[in-house]
C-alpha cells in the first residue's frame, strides 16, 4: 500500500503538480562523468536542484535509453547522446530543439569547436545538443623512441629521411615498418610498429576510417554517393591489411581499443591510431608502464571525429531544470574545472586557457587534432552501417575476402542504407 | 626349491599388480576430476589474482607477481556504489524467491494433483519463458512507467516473479507427482484433511526439492541482467548492471571488475553447502527410500 501511494506520488510529481527538486541524468561510466559528479555540490548551491547521475556501460546505454525516449514521459531529464545515435534520435523526434532556449539565454554557440558543433550540436540547421566531450582519433606514439639518436641514425640510413613526429602518411608507414622488431632474437616479432584493432563492427570501422582519410578517401560525396570502393579506399584497406599482417601483434583481428591500449601501455608498440581520450591512461602509472614516454599528434590526412552532446529528451519530466543544468555544466568556469580534472573539452578557449595548459600541456595539440578531424557518416542507420561495412572491412583485413570485392560489397551496403534513409535517390 | 620360489613370486607379482590397479583406480579418476575442476576453478583463481593487482600488472605477459593489495575492494565500495548494488540484488533476489516459492508450490501442487487446466494451462504458464526476455521487458516497462514503479524494488521483484513462478512451478510439479501422493492418501485415510495432508505430509517430504528449487530461483534472480537494466534506476541497480558498467569507452576497468565479480559471487558461494545437501537430495527424490 505504501509503495502504491509512493507510486502515485511519483506520478503526480511527474505530472508537474509538484516542482521536482531532483533531476535524473543517464551517462556513461567514463572519467568525464565522475568529474561532473564531483562538481555537483556547486550546482546544488546555485540552484537548489539535486542531480542524480546514473552511470552505466556504453553498450547498455542504447537499450536503456530507447524505451525511456519512446514513453510520453520518461525518468531522465537530461541525456547524453553519442554521435552514433544523433541521426536516429533526431529523426525519431525524441530530442527537444534547443534554439529558443539558446536564443533566450544568449548562449554563444561560437564558443564550441565548429567540427564538434556540427557533429553533436546541429542537425539540419536545428540545435538539438550542446557538445559535452570529444573523443576524436589521433596517432599516439612513443616520443622517447623518436628522440633516441641510435634510432634516428638507423632510420636515416634505411629511408633517407629524418625520424620525427610523423607529418605525412607515408612517413608514418615507414616508421611503423621501422619499429616493428624482434628484440630478443628468437625469430619472432615482439615489438610492434602499430596496433590494429580489427574486431568486426565498431572497432575496425573507427580505426579504418583514419586510414581512409590518410589516403585521401571519403565515405561519400556531397550528395551521399558512396565512395567506399574508390582507389583511395582500396589503398587504405591495403595499408590496413599490411599493418595487421606485419606490424601488429598476433590476434589483432579480434582486438578492440582496450586490447590495443594494453599493448601500448605494456610498452610493446611504437604507436597506434586511437581515441585521444586514451592518452591520459598512458600517463597513469596504475595502468601504464610508458608514463611520460608518449606523444599525441593528428592523424596525417585527418582523424575521425567523435563526441557526445547534452540533450533534453521530449520525454523529460522537468525540461526547465534540465536546461538549467546544461547551462551550468557548459558554463566557462565549470567546463574549465572539468578540463582541469582531466575532462575532454569542447570549447575552443579551454584548450588554450593558461591554467589548463599548465596542468595538461598537450591540450593545445588536442585542439589542433580537432581542427583537422573528419566526420563519420551520421544518418538514421549509422548503427547498421557500422555493422554491415564493419563486417566487410574485417573480412578484407583478415584476407577472407579479396580487398576489391569487400570494398565493393561495403559500398553497396552503404548505398542501400543511404537510399533507405532518403539521403540518396535510387 | 625352484618351484617354491616360482610359487612365492607369483603372488608377489599379483600383489604388485593389485596395488597398481588400486592406485590406478584412485589416481585416474582423480586426474580426470582435477583436470575438470581446474577448468572451472582456474578462471576464478585468475579473477582473484587480478582483483588483488592493478590494471597494469593484470595484463603483464609473462604474469608478474606483486604484493597483493586490497585497493580494488575498497574502491568498489567507495568510488562505485557497490554497497547499494549489493543491497538491491539481495532484496530483489530474496523477495522474488520468497514470494514465488509458496505461489509456485500451490500452482505445482494443483497441476500435479488435480491436473488444473490440463496440459494447455501448463504450457501457457511456461509460454512466458519461451519468449526472449526482451519481448517481455518493453510491455513491462510501459506498465511500470504508468504505475510509477520504474526505479523501485517492486518493479524488479514483479519482473523476476514472471521468471521465477513458471520456472519453480514446473520444477515442483515433478516433486508433487512422485510417491508422495501415496503418503498423502495414507494420511487422508487416517483422517487428515486435504490441507493437513498438504502441510503435514507433502510439504515436509518435498522440502528438499522446494529448497533446491528455491536456491536455483535465487541464483536466476541474482544473475538476471536485462530486466534489471531496463527497469531499474540509480537507486535500484543490481550487481549485474553495476558490473557491466565497469566496461567503458575508456576501456575495461579489469581490476575493479574482478573485485566486483568476486563480491557478487560470494552469496552464491555461501549457498553452496546447502546446495550440495538439498540439490542432490532434491534431485534424487528419495521420499520413500
Amino acid at each position: 500500500m505504501k509503495r502504491l501511494l509512493l507510486a502515485g506520488a511519483i506520478l503526480l510529481a511527474g505530472m508537474g503538480v509538484a516542482k521536482a527538486k531532483t533531476i535524473h541524468i543517464l551517462m556513461e561510466t567514463v572519467p568525464d562523468t565522475r568529474y561532473i559528479q564531483q562538481l555537483l555540490p556547486e550546482f546544488k548551491k546555485e540552484t537548489g536542484i539535486d542531480v542524480d547521475i546514473e552511470a552505466i556501460s556504453y553498450i547498455d546505454m542504447h537499450s536503456k535509453l530507447v524505451p525511456q525516449l519512446i514513453a510520453p514521459q520518461g525518468s531522465y531529464d537530461v541525456i547524453v547522446v553519442d554521435f552514433y545515435w544523433v541521426g536516429e534520435f533526431t529523426k525519431a523526434g525524441w530530442l527537444m530543439p534547443l534554439d529558443d532556449l539558446v536564443k533566450r539565454d544568449n548562449i554563444d554557440l561560437g564558443r564550441y569547436v565548429p567540427k564538434l558543433l556540427d557533429l553533436v550540436g546541429h542537425v539540419d540547421g536545428v540545435t538539438y545538443m550542446l557538445p559535452f566531450y570529444n573523443y576524436s582519433m589521433a596517432v599516439i606514439y612513443r616520443k622517447d623512441l623518436i628522440a633516441d639518436p641510435a634510432n634516428q641514425a638507423a632510420f636515416k640510413e634505411k629511408y633517407g629521411m629524418e625520424l620525427r613526429v610523423p607529418q605525412t602518411w607515408d612517413e608514418y608507414k615507414k616508421q611503423v615498418d621501422f619499429f616493428t622488431r624482434d628484440t630478443n632474437g628468437d625469430g619472432k616479432k615482439d615489438f610492434f610498429g602499430t596496433v590494429i584493432q580489427g574486431q568486426r563492427g565498431d572497432c575496425i570501422s573507427m580505426q579504418w576510417a583514419n586510414y581512409l582519410y590518410a589516403n585521401g578517401g571519403e565515405y561519400h560525396d556531397k550528395n551521399w554517393n558512396p565512395e567506399m570502393d574508390s582507389p583511395q579506399a582500396v589503398q587504405a584497406m591495403k595499408d590496413y591489411r599490411m599493418h595487421m599482417l606485419n606490424n601488429s601483434p598476433p590476434g589483432s583481428e579480434s582486438y578492440c581499443f582496450d586490447e590495443a591500449f594494453n599493448v601500448m601501455a605494456q610498452g610493446k608498440a611504437y604507436s597506434f591510431v586511437t581515441f585521444n581520450i586514451l592518452y591520459a591512461g598512458l600517463d597513469d602509472p596504475k595502468s601504464s608502464q610508458v608514463v611520460g614516454k608518449c606523444g599525441i599528434t593528428p592523424n596525417p590526412g585527418g582523424g575521425l571525429n567523435g563526441g557526445w552532446g547534452w540533450a533534453i529528451p521530449k520525454s523529460s519530466p522537468d525540461k526547465d531544470a534540465a536546461w538549467k543544468f546544461i547551462k551550468w555544466v557548459e558554463s566557462y568556469p565549470i567546463a574549465k574545472k572539468r578540463a582541469l580534472l582531466g575532462g575532454a573539452p569542447t570549447q575552443t578557449k579551454i584548450f588554450t586557457d593558461p591554467d589548463v595548459v599548465a596542468k595538461r600541456p598537450y591540450y593545445p595539440t588536442l585542439q589542433k587534432i580537432l581542427e583537422g578531424v573528419k566526420d563519420f557518416p551520421v544518418f538514421t542507420y549509422t548503427t547498421e552501417f557500422v555493422e554491415e561495412t564493419g563486417r566487410e572491412l574485417n573480412l578484407a583485413a583478415t584476407g577472407q575476402k579479396e580487398i576489391g570485392q569487400a570494398m565493393k560489397d561495403a559500398n553497396e551496403a552503404f548505398r542501400k542504407l543511404a537510399i533507405k534513409d532518403g539521403k540518396l535517390k535510387e | 626349491m625352484a618351484g617354491g620360489s616360482a610359487r612365492s613370486a607369483r603372488p608377489r607379482r599379483s600383489a604388485t599388480i593389485r596395488r597398481l590397479e588400486r592406485l590406478a583406480r584412485h589416481v585416474v579418476p582423480h586426474v580426470i576430476l582435477i583436470a575438470f575442476s581446474a577448468a572451472i576453478v582456474l578462471p576464478l583463481v585468475w579473477v582473484l589474482r587480478v582483483a588483488l593487482t592493478d590494471k597494469l600488472t593484470a595484463y603483464k605477459i609473462p604474469p608478474e607477481w606483486v604484493t597483493p593489495r586490497l585497493d580494488n575492494f575498497v574502491a568498489i565500495f567507495t568510488e562505485y556504489p557497490f554497497g547499494t548494488y549489493f543491497l538491491n540484488s539481495t532484496v530483489v533476489a530474496v523477495s522474488a524467491t520468497l514470494i514465488a516459492l509458496p505461489l509456485a508450490a500451490g500452482l505445482g501442487y494443483a497441476f500435479a494433483r488435480y491436473n488444473t487446466g490440463g496440459m494447455a494451462l501448463r504450457l501457457f504458464v511456461l509460454s512466458s519463458q519461451m519468449l526472449p526476455p526482451v519481448v517481455l521487458v518493453l510491455p513491462l516497462f510501459a506498465m511500470f512507467l504508468m504505475a510509477g514503479l520504474i526505479n523501485t524494488w517492486a518493479a524488479l521483484i514483479f519482473a523476476h516473479l514472471t521468471i521465477n513462478i513458471p520456472f519453480l512451478a514446473w520444477i515442483l510439479v515433478a516433486f508433487f507427482q512422485g510417491d508422495v501422493a501415496i503418503l498423502e492418501q495414507a494420511a487422508r485415510i487416517d483422517g487428515a484433511t486435504r490441507l493437513q495432508a498438504f502441510v503435514r505430509i507433502t510439504l515436509p517430504v518435498a522440502a528438499p526439492g522446494i529448497l533446491a528449487a528455491g536456491i536455483l530461483a535465487f541464483i536466476l534472480s541474482w544473475n538476471e541482467f536485462l530486466f534489471a537494466l531496463i527497469l531499474s534506476g540509480p537507486q535500484t541497480n543490481t550487481l549485474p548492471v553495476g558490473l557491466a558498467s565497469m566496461q567503458s569507452h575508456r576501456g575495461v576497468e579489469i581490476a575493479l571488475l574482478s573485485a566486483g565479480t568476486l563480491v557478487a559471487i560470494l552469496p552464491v558461494f555461501a549457498l553452496l553447502p546447502f546446495m550440495r545437501r538439498y540439490l542432490i537430495k532434491g534431485l534424487s527424490l528419495g521420499a520413500l527410500k
